[in-house]
């Protein structure tokens, strides 16, 4: 266990911003429209604004960037908590069907309802969102009915039935958009897979509120995610009353996750893979780790997201997969760490 | 416990007029209902002018006969690899064999685009191989990898990543939808001449799978019985991970991904007749065939008159029951 002092942990948190604004301003500078430093700087300021520059900013590059890391920082925060209470390294929001519950309620939006809210704008923004909330709100209900089990939350059936419910979910998707017209189609597909390739500014401002409230709930909570790893019995011989505790937290992860969801579709592995590093790097206190989880789930968005963009260009991959292939390699690295 | 005992020996006689009838539904209803007699003059008096002759000839007739191969294939599979691993949640599409396939077809597809059909069931078979060796060899590697939830987990992971790799390297090379066609099982395209090419494989692969049947019940009363047993667990294990791999490997080449087959059946089947792998594996190729074909004719209702991927609606019905084995073996129990 690497030794957990203060000082690391801003040295941590302060490495990964810094290496996070490295990232984001290779991913604002550079494209198949290669800018300059200074046209940045120009363009962010105000000064004499050149028009083509400040769309390439602020319409196309900024907002792309800005939703990569809230996703990144949420859905990093969210793998952490999920892991503190399942206390299974392996659990993610991912595997736990989360992602794929949230997608089915967004393809339902695109089916049914987005034709006759979409001259209302905002409104139109705002709903996907929610629908998004809504469908990651129902698996979690559904995964709850099917892993209670003697009057308790059985983590170990969790994540069993949470594969069950993300691949269920995933074929109704799959059912769904096939019903719909060939354009909805390439929609919903290069969502499903997980894209930031449609970002604007009212997706934004859609799935802030969400992080603004549940990130600081559980955040206010980390010391009760540090009793749970002492074991159930122990946080409940501590004191902490273990059931309220886990479905608040679970409630907001949840939360978390299904506002990501819907403005990025299903990017996994994030909330695998952030914890493992923050716990390697600054210990196991979730006071620290979680903001850690945090900054280094949105570094790692963001340039994978940058990866998805120009690696290929003028194919653009998802972000999605660009993710899972760096993660896969990361998680087995990590079954055979954790042996020893 | 008379009619126990009697059950596995009746559904396999019972068997072939079930699937008798499931052929003969399979070959009448679709987009185009034919009646009866047109489907016994298309068998015995063939008219190649008739469009309704070349319909059952050449569509319903291998697409019926498909379904049911591919169902036997996949339920035997996940028999075997239930019973060898004692993990309730061992299948095919689980444990990354079936994306395997997917992959080495898809870097078949950008590299070899004219690959014939015996080709293409090779690149399958390397890749079923590919997928199982690399979920079975890391779960194998790992502390307490085979367990249930920690070898689907490796599964699932490992089956995330062939098929992100395939699904990138699709849209690099822009054959995306080529390769869908893949993925989202097709058994209304069956190839008459690829079902044909397949029969040898399959018949290795059930010999094999019959062969390691005995030995299987052993493996799953757990490693060290065996072994005092005698059981040369080894051998033993090759042949079954041979046998899984070349009937998924087959399957996929037929007609690309379909999940839970190869998952449901198995129990079912240990549900009906007990826990003896002998018995285990040919009732769970004869329910599979039968399950795969109704689940056929059922995808072409579903969405009417379009078709529905029949991995959705093998989904559709799976995953209820996943759900319910999950609820009723509480995600501990061994198989």
């Amino acid at each position: 266990m690497p030794k957990a002092s203060t000082g690391r942990f801003w040295a941590v948190l302060l490495a990964s911003m810094g290496a996070t604004l490295v990232a984001i301003y290779v991913s604002l500078t550079n494209g198949v429209f290669d800018l300059t430093v200074t046209d940045v700087i120009k363009t962010l300021l105000g000064i004499d604004p050149e028009p083509a520059h400040e769309l390439i900013i602020f319409d196309f590059r900024l907002p792309r960037i800005v939703i990569a890391a809230l996703v990144g920082f949420g859905l990093g925060v969210a793998g952490a908590v999920i892991q503190g209470i399942t206390r299974n390294g392996l659990a993610d929001p991912g595997i736990l069907g989360i992602n794929a519950g949230a997608g089915v309620a967004i393809v339902v939006f695109m089916f049914f309802f987005e034709e006759k809210i979409a001259g209302s704008g905002w409104m139109s923004a705002l709903a996907m969102p929610l629908f998004g909330w809504i469908g990651g709100l129902a698996t979690a209900a559904l995964i709850y009915l099917f892993s209670w089990r003697n009057g308790g939350l059985d983590p170990q059936r969790l994540i069993l039935v949470g594969i069950a419910a993300g691949s269920g979910l995933g074929a109704l998707s799959l059912y769904l958009s096939l019903k719909m017209n060939p354009q909805d189609f390439e929609m919903a597909t290069i969502w499903l897979t997980g894209s930031i390739w449609n970002a604007n500014w009212k997706y934004i401002v859609s799935i802030l509120p969400l992080l603004v409230v549940l990130v600081p709930v559980i955040l206010s909570k980390s010391s009760v995610l540090d009793l749970f790893q002492l074991g159930e019995e122990t946080a409940k011989g501590l004191g902490v009353s273990t059931e309220k505790e886990k479905n608040v937290l679970l409630l907001c992860s949840i939360g978390i996750v299904s506002a990501c969801v819907s403005v990025s579709g299903n990017i996994g592995f994030v909330g695998l893979m952030a914890p493992h590093i923050a716990k390697r790097l600054v210990g196991i206190r979730h006071s620290r780790v979680l903001p850690v989880c945090g900054t280094l789930g949105m570094l790692l968005v963001i340039v994978s997201d940058f990866v998805a963009k120009n690696v290929f260009s003028p194919v653009e991959l998802s972000v999605g997969i660009v993710i899972s292939i760096i993660g896969v390699p990361y998680f087995v690295y990590l079954l055979f760490v954790t042996k020893a | 416990m008379r009619f126990k005992i009697s059950l596995p020996a009746f559904i396999l006689w019972l068997s072939p007029i079930a699937m008798v009838f499931t052929i003969l539904a399979s070959i009448l209803y679709g987009a185009k209902n034919i009646d009866s007699t047109t489907v016994w003059d298309a068998v015995f008096h063939f008219d190649p002018g008739n469009v309704n002759h070349q319909i059952v000839m050449h569509s319903r007739m291998p697409r019926a006969v498909g379904a049911l191969l591919i169902g036997a294939f996949l339920a035997i599979s996940g028999a075997v690899m239930q019973g060898m691993t004692r993990n309730y949640l061992a299948s095919p599409s689980i444990m990354g064999v079936s994306d395997g396939s997917v992959f080495t077809i898809t870097l078949c597809t950008i590299f070899a685009p004219n690959a014939s059909s015996l080709d293409m069931i090779m690149y399958s078979l390397i890749g079923s191989a590919l997928g199982a060796g690399i979920a079975f060899g890391l779960a194998s590697l790992l502390p307490n990898g085979m367990s249930p939830v920690r070898m689907a987990i490796i599964g699932t992971i490992i089956g995330t990543f062939l098929s992100s790799v395939s699904a990138a390297m699709a849209s690099y090379f822009q054959i995306s939808q080529n390769i869908s066609f893949w993925y989202h099982a097709r058994l209304h395209q069956m190839d008459p001449g690829m079902l044909k090419l397949t029969v040898p494989f399959a018949v290795v692969g059930i010999a094999m799978a019959l062969l390691v049947s005995k030995s299987i019940t052993i493996l799953s009363l757990g490693e060290e019985v065996s072994m005092s047993l005698g059981l040369r667990t080894v051998l033993v294990k090759a042949m079954a991970v041979a046998s899984v791999v070349i009937l998924t490997g087959i399957s996929v080449a037929l007609a690309g991904n379909i999940g839970f087959v190869g998952l449901i059946v198995p129990h079912i089947t240990r549900f009906l007749v007990g826990v003896d792998y002998r018995r285990i594996i040919p009732c769970a190729g004869v329910l599979g065939a039968i399950f795969l074909a109704l689940s056929d004719i059922l995808s072409r209702f579903l969405n009417y008159p379009f078709e529905t991927p029949i991995g959705v609606v093998t989904s559709l019905v799976g995953v209820p029951f996943f759900l319910y084995l999950i609820r009723k073996k509480g995600g501990r129990e061994d198989a």
